[in-house]
C-alpha cells in the first residue's frame, strides 16, 4: 500500500506506552514505515524498536538537524518530548499511543533498572508532558491525529485495527497480521 | 549561516563575525558539525524556554526531570 506522499506520518506516545508495538503492527500490515536496526531488540522490547537514528532522533529534531522531509508518505517513531520540535511547515499524521501512566513508568524503571526514588514528582512531569503535547498537536492545523490507548489496544485488538484503517483512510491494509502481533505475553506491567 | 541543508527550510541572520569565530572554536570535537546547528540548537532551547505557552504547561524542572529519564532510557544524548 502506499500513504501520501506529501505527508509525514509519526506514530508517538510516551516512551513505554506501545509504540514500539504499534510500528510492528503497521509494518505485519503492509503499511510503508522506516526504521533502521541502530538500536537492536532486546529483553525491554523484544520484537525490536523499529527507530531511527539510534533511538536519539530526538537529539537530532532539537538541533534542526533531522531530514524529516525524507521520511514523507513513511511511518516513523518520534515520542512524545520530540513532537515539540517537529517542523512547523509540512503535513502530519500521527498515531499518538496512551497507556495508564503507572505503567508507563514502571516499565522505565525497570527498563533503565533505577528505583525511582521521586516517582510521584516524575508521574507528574509526565502527564504534564503528555498533556501539553497532546494539546499542542490537537491545536495545529496541519496534524492530524489518532490517539490510541494501549491497554484497550491489549484487550481488544480489532477495533482499533479498524480505527488506524480508517484513520489512513484504506482498506488495503492487512488487518489479521496486524491483530497477532498484539502480544498479551509481553504486557508485563500491568495495572488495570 | 547557509552551510546546512536539511529537512526545515533556512534563512540567513546576520551576527558578528567575532561571535561566528568563537563558535567555531567551541564545537570543534563536539557533535555540532556546523555553527548553524549550534546556534539552531541555542536558539530553539531559549524560545522553548520563553515561549508563554510551555513555560505554564511544563516548568524547567519538569524539563529536567524528563530529560534525565529519557537519557536513562537512551533516547537522549
Amino acid at each position: 500500500m502506499m500513504l501520501q506522499g506529501d505527508c509525514n506520518y509519526i506514530v508517538s506516545g510516551l516512551e513505554r506506552s506501545g509504540t514500539s508495538m504499534m510500528m510492528q503492527m503497521l509494518h505485519s500490515g503492509g503499511v510503508p514505515i522506516a526504521y533502521t536496526e541502530s538500536r537492536k531488540a532486546d529483553v525491554n522490547n523484544p520484537k525490536g524498536y523499529f527507530e531511527l537514528e539510534g533511538g536519539k532522533i530526538i537529539t537530532s529534531l532539537m538541533k534542526g538537524m533531522f531530514p524529516i522531509e525524507k521520511y514523507q508518505g513513511k511511518f516513523i517513531k518520534i515520542t512524545a518530548y520530540g513532537l515539540s520540535y517537529l517542523p512547523s511547515t509540512g503535513k502530519y499524521k500521527i498515531i499518538y499511543m496512551e497507556r495508564n501512566l503507572e505503567e508507563v513508568l514502571d516499565s522505565m524503571e525497570k527498563m533503565s533498572n533505577v528505583v525511582d526514588e521521586n516517582r510521584e514528582q516524575t508521574k507528574q512531569s509526565f502527564q504534564r508532558l503528555n498533556e501539553k503535547v497532546k494539546k499542542e498537536i490537537l491545536s495545529k492545523e496541519n496534524i492530524n491525529v489518532l490517539f490510541i490507548h494501549y491497554n484497550e489496544m491489549l484487550k481488544d485488538p480489532i477495533p482499533q485495527v479498524q480505527r488506524i484503517c480508517e484513520f489512513l483512510g484504506t482498506c488495503e491494509v492487512d488487518t489479521a497480521p496486524m491483530v497477532s502481533v498484539v502480544d498479551k505475553q509481553l504486557y508485563r506491567q500491568r495495572r488495570v | 549561516m547557509q552551510e546546512k541543508t536539511g529537512a526545515e527550510k533556512y534563512t540567513s541572520v546576520q551576527i558578528p563575525t567575532k561571535l561566528v569565530e568563537q563558535i567555531e572554536k567551541r564545537i570543534q570535537g563536539t557533535e555540532f558539525p556546523t555553527v548553524t546547528s549550534y546556534v539552531t540548537f541555542v536558539l530553539s532551547e531559549v524560545v522553548s524556554e520563553t515561549e508563554p505557552e510551555q513555560k505554564e504547561a511544563l516548568s524547567k524542572e519538569d524539563d529536567e526531570r524528563i530529560k534525565d529519564r529519557l537519557r536513562s532510557l537512551g533516547y537522549l544524548d
